[in-house]
Formats: structure tokens, sequence, C-alpha cells
């Protein structure tokens, strides 16, 4: 974390405003809005935003009593985010172009109550309809809506997606999200490190470990402890573990939805002996609770190693004859290109990480941007591609798992000597906070963290990649016929429930 | 094109269970037969996802793979609830997926039955506590089996089949 220049601001909301152009000028992009109820500190609320480039981090924090100026519309990417701090905390952001609720439902949720405050008592209302949501209204000779969800036909998460059609393109896409909202950050507040450790591996469940390295780089930034070198080699390598096997089952699903079984099959076996492995290593198929704090609880010795070495082996060798596969399939190609399609613009305004802003010629990639445990020593570079479409996303994938391959076969014969988990006893700063980032198969995945007067979470705020890319798939589908809507779903492969929370 | 052209998964149809493959495949053999009496060879299955943390998702999606390969013991996986005859539930239940859930249980045909994977439809695991979630899923619907494991892995939620076809067989339902 040394590496990376963090400057705070503290700054009045009418000012920020003026600020916001200039922000966005300069090329940092937003990596997230924090509220924050700290009237028991300093009798206001603040919202923290996070702006990241190379190496660094802006912090422009807001004091609030009720209300805030919105920069949605300088920073489209922020509209979410203040629709969420609406929500949770019922501080209004003013001129903001869409205040309906999000993650409260009115059809089982009374508005007035603001369950990310401190004040909130801890009532749930009734379970009865305080109010309707309104769907946006397209109009017009010929137009017809196709509805879909929130339970799906396949075996995937909830969520509700509109489309208007005019005869086969899609004119508009509307997506409701927050079907299965969790109240995660609210379970978190008052849990010691630990705790909260098992509620993070959990919000998303395939990309646990590299959200738990994020979760973990705030909490070690706070408790101000460095792990040993071996438990540092040990997290990139079950990382990349999970970025490889996550990535053979998006290409697989890719291939499912243009209707190629066989690779499809091929690959989901792979996916399978990937999963197998895990047990082998860390006794559970998606290595849940690999990672503590301060440390890993699985070491590794020859004869793991060597599995491993083995299957990565065995990956690379199938992904290369993947890649020539699609290469040499004018069928395959014909499915993939032009198709989802979402530009380099979009990407920039909506502030997209992981994937999607490489496939649109972005160079986000939270292990060059903000190198944490050891990739710095590996000199990576973003990974990158210009036309922003469903071959784009898939072709990267490819070459991103031929990096991981290289990034843990490098690692397997060199590891360290030394202990997994280092000793801590530190106390936190009461009212302390740190962030922490990593680079998960979807993006980056950022933690705020602050800790109270007896060293549990005061505050928790997680935002996962998929919070940030979700809207661009409103962008991404606008022409494309409703059949290549699952495909171009596919391709971004984004969380459900890390949205939700 | 060797990627095409050979079948990866020639032999793999029998390795079920990691490392012991023979119980593996006694048990689904057992699976097929107990389907094929009772349910007249198909068993069909909607899956609703309650609020989970996807894992319980992706050990069900596994279940299609070539290791597994579910439906060649009868049991299929389903688009609508209308063509079911079990609804398998996972996450813990949340506010916001309640009406969702009883409407899609709602267009199950009688006879019907419930199943959850996983432990957070069970006990509402760790999000219990929570404002948003309004589990477990035994407040509004009667559930026959419960499938435990965070998340289930393939062969537990295979077990779990197995073990739903004998209470059905003993009546114990």
């Amino acid at each position: 974390m040394d590496k990376i220049m963090t400057s705070k601001h503290i700054i009045k909301s009418s000012d920020f405003i003026k600020l916001a152009n200039n922000i966005k000028e300069s090329g940092r992009y937003l990596l997230g809005i924090v509220a924050n109820d700290e009237r028991s500190i300093n009798s206001k609320f603040n919202i923290r935003y996070f702006f990241g480039g190379k190496n660094i981090i802006d912090e422009y924090s807001i004091p609030v009593d009720e209300n805030f100026q919105s920069v949605s519309k300088i920073c489209p990417a922020a509209k979410m985010y203040e629709r969420e701090i609406n929500d949770l905390f019922g501080l209004t952001p003013l001129g903001h172009p869409d205040l309906r609720p999000l993650m409260l439902y009115p059809e089982n949720w009374d508005f007035s109550v603001h369950p990310l405050r401190k004040d909130y008592d801890n009532l749930i209302p009734e379970f009865k309809k305080y109010g309707d949501y309104k769907y946006k209204e397209v109009s017009g000779e010929g137009i017809f809506e196709v509805l879909v969800g929130p339970v799906h036909a396949g075996i995937i998460e909830p969520g509700h997606f509109r489309f208007s059609l005019a005869g086969e393109p899609v004119l508009q896409l509307e997506i409701r999200h927050f079907w299965k909202h969790k109240g995660i950050e609210k379970i978190c507040e008052g849990k010691d490190f630990n705790e909260a450790l098992n509620l993070i591996s959990r919000v998303s469940g395939d990309n646990n470990v590299n959200i738990a390295v994020s979760y973990l780089e705030a909490v070690e930034n706070l408790l101000n402890v460095e792990v040993s070198e071996r438990a540092k080699h040990i997290r990139v390598i079950l990382a990349e573990l999970e970025r490889i096997w996550n990535y053979v089952r998006d290409i697989a699903w890719i291939f499912m939805d243009i209707g190629f079984a066989l690779p499809a099959q091929n690959l989901f076996a792979l996916q399978e002996e990937l999963m197998r492995l895990n047990k082998s290593l860390t006794g559970h198929r998606f290595m849940f609770n690999a990672l503590v704090p301060c440390g890993v609880s699985v070491d590794f010795d020859s004869s793991k190693l060597f599995m491993v070495d083995n299957i990565i082996k065995k990956v690379e060798k199938a992904i290369k004859e993947c890649e020539a596969f699609i290469l040499n399939s004018s069928t395959v190609l014909d499915r993939l290109e032009f198709t989802g399609k979402i530009n380099k613009k979009t990407a920039e305004e909506l502030s997209l990480c992981g994937i999607s802003a490489r496939a649109s010629g972005l160079p986000r990639d939270s292990r060059v941007e903000f190198p944490y445990l050891i990739y710095e020593k590996f000199n990576l570079k973003p990974v990158l591609r210009e036309s922003g479409d469903v071959f784009a996303r898939t072709a990267l994938r490819i070459k991103e798992i031929l990096l991981s391959v290289k990034i843990v076969g490098g690692l397997l014969f060199n590891l360290p000597e030394g202990e997994i988990i280092s000793l801590c006893e530190n106390r936190v700063e009461a009212y302390k906070y740190a962030v922490g980032n990593a680079e998960t198969p979807r993006g980056n995945a950022f933690f705020y963290i602050m800790a109270d007067d007896g060293g549990k979470i005061f505050r928790l705020k997680y935002i996962d990649p998929s919070f940030r890319i979700w809207p661009s798939i409103q962008y991404g589908v606008l022409g494309n016929i409703i059949a290549d809507f699952p495909l171009i779903n596919k391709s971004l492969n984004l969380s459900y429930s890390g949205n939700d929370m | 094109m060797s990627f095409l052209g050979k079948l990866l998964f020639k032999n793999k149809t029998q390795d079920i269970v990691s490392g012991n493959s023979d119980s593996g495949l006694i048990k689904g053999d057992e699976l097929k037969r107990s389907v094929d009496g009772i349910f007249g060879r198909s068993l069909f299955v909607r899956l609703v996802d309650s609020g989970s943390c996807n894992a319980c998702e992706n050990e069900l999606a596994a279940l299609s793979n070539p290791y597994y390969d579910l439906e060649r013991f009868g049991i299929k996986f389903v688009a609508s609830p209308k063509h079911a005859d079990v609804i398998i539930i996972t996450g813990c239940l949340t506010r916001n997926m309640l009406n969702p859930l009883l409407k899609t249980f709602e267009f199950v045909p009688e006879p019907k039955f419930v199943i959850t994977a996983g432990d957070c439809p069970e006990t509402g695991g760790p999000f219990k506590d929570s404002y948003a979630v309004c589990g477990p899923v035994s407040k509004y619907l009667k559930v026959t089996m419960h499938i435990k494991g965070c998340p289930p892995e393939p062969e537990a939620i295979i077990s779990g089949f197995l073990r739903f076809m004998d209470m059905l067989k003993t009546s114990k339902i």
C-alpha cells in the first residue's frame, strides 16, 4: 500500500460540484462513494468520494447534514451510489435525475426507515405495500415490451429486465436489481474482523478469495501488520487459481449460449477439475475461509504444488486450443464480433473496471494500478482490446487465463520459507479508516472500513465490480436483437449477489 | 482440430465422486431406478434463488457437467415452474424475494415438494439477523427436505435426491 499516493481533501458539497469537472478531465475515475453516519463523532454525516488513477487514490470528504449536491449529471457513474445513499441513509442528493428507491422496495419497506443510520432502532417495518415502483415507459406505434425475471429460466440468480422493442432491435433496456439485497453492510457493524470475514466470503461466492484479499488489505492496513512473504505468495496463487476457474467457466458459458455444446462441455469438465483442485488444496471447492486476517490458513507442500503444476499445464493447453478454435471458426466469430458493443466513451462515463473496461480500451487493472501483495514484481501490463464487443471480452479472458497460468507457474517452485500467519496483537485506533483494493475476475473490489473505539467494525462499505458494470449492459444491448442478450450478459458475467449485497 | 475432435470426458461420466468412482455410480444407478419407479422416469426440478451468494447455483449448475450429468439419472432442471415436480430453493430468503418465491411456488402443479439446498434457506445462515432477510424458508413453505452444506457439493445434492426418493418410497412425507 505504501506505493499508492492517497490525498485527502475536505470540501463543501457546493464546491465539490465545481471541482467534479476538473477531476473528470484529469482522467481519474470513480472508485466509489461511501456514506457514513458520523454524528456520534463529529455530529455530521460524511460522504467520501474516491477517485482512482495509476498509483493514486484521491479522496474528497464532504460533511453533510440532510442533503447534498448530486454529481450524477457530471459523473454518471455516481448515479447508483447516490440512490443507494438516499435509501440507506435518507440523505437526499439534490438535482439527481432519478430518485426511485433502489434496494428498499416500496412493495415491502417503509421509506421513512433508513437502516444504515446509527439511530435506526432495528425495528423492521411490517411487510405490506407502501407504494409503487414506477418503471420507465417507452411509447409509440409498434413498440412492445418483453419482461424477464426476477425468477429466470436457468440456474442463475434473480434480476428483472424490461426490454422495449421496435421490431427486432432493442430500443431500451431497464434493469431492476437488488432482489437479493441482504443488508450485509449492516450486519458487519459491531463485528470483529474475523467474524466479518466470514460474511465477506459470502458476498459473491465464486469471487470470494479475491474479495477477501481486498478486505484483508484494508484490515491489515488498519492493524498496521505486514503478512509474511510466504502468506503473500500463497494468497496470490489462490487468487489467480480463482481467476482461472472463473474464466474457464465464463468461456464455457459463452460457447453454450452460441450453441457449441462440445467445447462448452470440455471446458465445464475442466472447471470441475479446477474446483476439485481447490478442494484438495484448501478443503473447500470455492476455497472459503482459506484466507484469515494476518495470513492464510492453508500451507502448500510439494505434493500440492505438483498438483497445481499439472493442472495449470492442462489448462494452458486446452485454452490455446480453444483460442485457435474460435479464431478459425467463422460461425463462432459471426456470433461474437460486433455483438454487445460498449463504447470507450460509455466505459469512461460509467467508470467501468475489470474485463469490461479493458475490452473497451481502458487500461484498468487493480493489480497494475494499485499493486498489492507481490503483484508489483511481475511488472504486469493490462491486457487490452479496443472493440468492446463480446469477442473482445472472450479474447481477453483467454489472454488473462494464460497470464494467470504464467504467474502461478512462476511462483510454485519459488515459495519463500516462513510462517503463514503473522502474530498480530495491535489495536486499531478509534475511528481510523482504511481502504482496500483487489482485482477480482470481474474487476476492482473496493473496501472502506472504519473501526470503532473497541476495535470492532463501525462502518464497512464494499463496492463490487458488478455494481459499477451492470448499468453498462443497458448501453451494450441497444440495437442488438433480444436473442443476443443472454450472450451479452454472459460475456460480462456479472454477479447479482455482489451487486445487491 | 483436436479440441473438437476428442471427447475429453470419454470415461469421466463414471467418475462422479473424486477418487472413488464405484460408489458414485452405484448412487446414480439407484437414483435412476427410484426416479423411474416413482416419477414415471423423470423428475422435473425448478430452481429459485431467494438470496444466496451464488455458490449454491454454481454447484447446482455443476450437476450438468460431464462428471455428474444428472440428466442421465432422470432428473432435469426445467425452465418453468409449471413443468416442475420439485422446487429447489437456495439463499437466505430476502424480503424482496418473498413474493417472487411464493408466486413461483403457486405455479407448480400438485403434488409438489420443496427441497432447500445450502445452510442459508434452512437457518438464514450468516445473514439471519439482517433487516433485509425474512427467512428461513420453512416460515412460509412446507419444506420436505434440507440439503446441508455451504454450499452443498454436487455429490451431496445427488445424495440428497436419493434421500428424497427414500422418503417418498417409505411415504414419510
